[in-house]
């Protein structure tokens, strides 16, 4: 990656005494990057560039909510979402079957596509610079698969109410994400500290565990029922009726804010903890912020929407091409980004094959991967470098 | 299923009563069985309880962990579902193995015919085929009288259910195969057969494959009048799956509390019970047609 060859470089040149927030671009100064813009984050740009992706992003959105198996026209919609406004969710009964569908199924759909997706790769932005790995994604750390795990078992034992406005199966994720989490750190600490590559391992060896885990449930299973389950975890963006989604809102944003928060310390924490910690950085503190927040932040996702694969890894190697390798703007632009491809990708499955759907993973996968190429071919050794 | 005249001089009505021993299975395999086989492996539920109701339960040496009725079926030898263990099935020594087209892979049989075990496969697409089904097994089994027995009454009984429901309106109907994410049956799939059958429209009639993940978007477009739900004790949809689904108002089923509940080995195994899984469809979805007979 370009940012660990610039690492050496800046090593080697000696600028310790650079305030934190400038380490990041003058890395990137340092390899010599053709393109000026990419070099410097000035707010100018931090601004522009989100105002921008802030505009596709709700052009994305409104687009979305014309395409599904009945066709609802802008001016309908506009029609029936303010008017669900005015008159509130009650009134809903009485506006016929396409504003159900638009209130009750695609809007919401819409929204936690847009937010999973965001979070997906908000999360591979934080844990790409935290494990300094460019194969980072969020469900390297074994949160996933222990949600996986949950949402599995719950699928198996059959029982639960709704928590929280959850329905169980999510819960039971949420709760298995949380105890693989409580798990890796255990795993992971040693005297006080976390060490990247002890962290990285135990992830994937838990990983793997609970994907055996999963597969004993599936192979034991009556096949009729683990069909159901091994759709659950191909990814499935329901419909979340409002108060889950307002619930899942507050916490991904709040998740979200804490990660961003911590993106100044992260430019500096891929030049080597060492050099991290010499510039005044309190890096253990800022590794497990960014652990804790990326593992409860993929949990919830996972718990909601399965495995969808990709967006977490992909989604920041290709927004950091574009708009270079500053987490401060990396991580938010990432996130937006992230949010338009999991809903243009939602969108396809759910009207591709209508009224049949297709898991949205595959999508993702299949539309992602070779636009990825693409990026790798044509700009040849920008990743690798 | 197909079913064809055997041997060289099959032009000949003659010869044909005398090669009766050659049966054809559903993958177009021919295996010749010299006398009535009396080690029998099933690898499916629905073939056990069809050995079972044409009273060849003796025969029966070996079963898969989910063959549960008639209960007694319990009690035979396990040799494995979805991967049978082709050891268990060598050492009960089978001189016929019962296999259903699901879940067959083609290692495993190519593995029988090289250790010279007869398989025979079994692929029910239709109800149909069910019937066939049982009276190839008579043949085979030599209970031809009880096989043709149980297909008459069985097909009796469907004849019924349909001029009972021909002239009567075809409500819509869902069946919730999974609840997340949502996945019904389409056509193609035995189950929506049954729903046809029975008197009942489909939601996912449109659908393209047999089995498919379902828009919600399409189910409140299509406003079933009637959702169905398999239950078991194995399978089936969760009672707070259930629950969920009243949140969704708009549905006539929903307003007018039409939920039901039907066990899916009833519905989902293509076996003699099938025709007891058709009479619930249609009693759900025509109760005034059987006002008159007591529930069973």
């Amino acid at each position: 990656m370009g940012i660990l060859g610039g690492q050496r470089r800046f090593e080697g040149s000696g600028e310790g005494a650079l305030p934190h927030g400038d380490v990041g671009t003058r890395v990137a100064a340092a390899e010599g990057t053709p393109r000026a813009e990419q070099s410097v984050l000035t707010s100018r740009r931090w601004v522009t560039t989100m105002l921008t992706l802030a505009g596709a992003s709700l052009l994305v959105m409104i687009a979305s909510l014309r395409f599904g198996t009945e066709e609802i026209g802008f001016v309908d919609s506009a029609r029936i979402l303010f008017g669900a406004l005015r008159y509130g969710e009650t009134g809903i009964d009485s506006l016929g079957p396409s504003s159900v569908i638009l209130l009750q199924v695609r809007l919401p759909r819409v929204l936690l596509g847009f937010m999973v997706g965001s979070c997906l790769a908000a999360v591979g932005v934080g844990l790409q610079a935290l494990l300094r790995n460019p194969l980072a994604d969020p469900y390297v750390l074994g949160i996933s698969s222990g949600a996986a795990l949950g949402a599995a078992v719950a699928m198996l034992v059959g029982f639960g109410k709704t928590v929280l406005a959850l329905s169980a199966i999510s819960f039971c994720a949420f709760l298995g994400g949380l105890s693989s989490l409580i798990v890796v750190y255990r795993i992971a600490l040693s005297y006080g500290h976390l060490p990247i590559h002890t962290l990285l391992l135990a992830g994937v060896i838990l990983n793997a565990i609970f994907s055996a885990l999963i597969m004993f449930i599936t192979s034991t299973m009556n096949p009729n029922r683990s069909f159901g389950m091994m759709s659950w975890l191909m990814g499935t963006l329901a419909a979340p009726d409002y108060p889950a989604l307002i619930v899942l809102t507050v916490y991904l944003f709040v998740g979200g804010l804490i990660l961003f928060m911590q993106t100044r310390a992260l430019n500096i924490l891929t030049l080597g903890e060492e050099s991290a910690r010499s510039l005044g950085v309190e890096v253990e503190r800022v590794k497990k912020t960014v652990f804790f927040t990326s593992a409860l932040l993929s949990g919830a996702v996972v718990s909601v929407s399965g495995l969808i694969g990709f967006v977490g890894m992909v989604i920041p190697h290709a927004v950091r091409m574009m708009i270079g390798p500053d987490h401060r703007l990396l991580l938010p632009a990432s996130a937006l980004v992230g949010g338009i491809f999991l809903l243009a990708a939602d969108t396809a499955a759910r009207t591709l094959l209508a009224p049949a759907e297709i898991p949205v993973g595959v999508i993702t996968a299949l539309a992602g991967g070779p636009f990825f190429i693409y990026l790798l071919m044509s700009r040849k050794g920008g990743l690798a470098r | 299923m197909k079913r064809r005249q055997q041997g060289i001089l099959t032009g000949m009505p003659f010869m044909a009563n005398l090669a009766p021993r050659t049966f054809v299975d559903d993958l177009d395999r021919k295996i010749y069985l010299a006398k009535a086989p009396i080690r029998i492996v099933s690898l499916a539920p629905s073939i056990t309880e069809v050995l079972y109701a044409i009273g060849s339960s003796e025969e029966l040496v070996g079963v898969t962990q989910y063959c549960d009725y008639p209960p007694e079926a319990r009690l035979k030898p396990k040799v494995g579902y979805t991967h049978p263990n082709l050891e268990s099935i060598m050492a009960l020594q089978p001189d016929l193995v019962l296999a259903p087209r699901e879940f067959l892979r083609a290692d495993f049989l190519g593995k029988l015919e090289q250790l010279k075990i007869p398989a025979f496969i079994l692929d029910a697409k239709t109800i149909e085929d069910v019937l066939s089904h049982i009276q190839t097994l008579g043949r085979m089994l030599g209970r031809s009288a009880s096989a043709d027995g149980l297909a008459a009454q069985m097909r009796q009984r469907i004849t019924e259910i349909k001029t009972r429901t021909a002239t009567l309106p075809h409500p819509r109907l869902l069946y919730v195969l999974n609840s997340e994410p949502l996945i019904t049956v389409g056509p193609g799939s035995f189950i929506h057969q049954l729903i046809v059958l029975a008197g009942g429209t489909n939601i996912a009639r449109r659908a393209r494959s047999a089995y498919p993940r379902l828009n919600m978007e399409e189910v409140l477009k299509e406003d079933p009048e009637l959702i169905v739900f398999p239950v078991g004790l194995v399978e089936g949809i969760p009672e707070s799956e259930q629950q969920v689904w009243q949140r969704w108002t708009t549905l006539s089923a929903v307003k007018r509390g039409r939920f039901f509940r039907i066990s899916s080995d009833l519905v989902n195994r293509p076996g003699p019970r099938i025709v007891e899984g058709l009479e619930i469809f249609a009693r759900i979805i025509h109760p005034e047609a059987f006002e008159d007979k007591i529930k069973p």
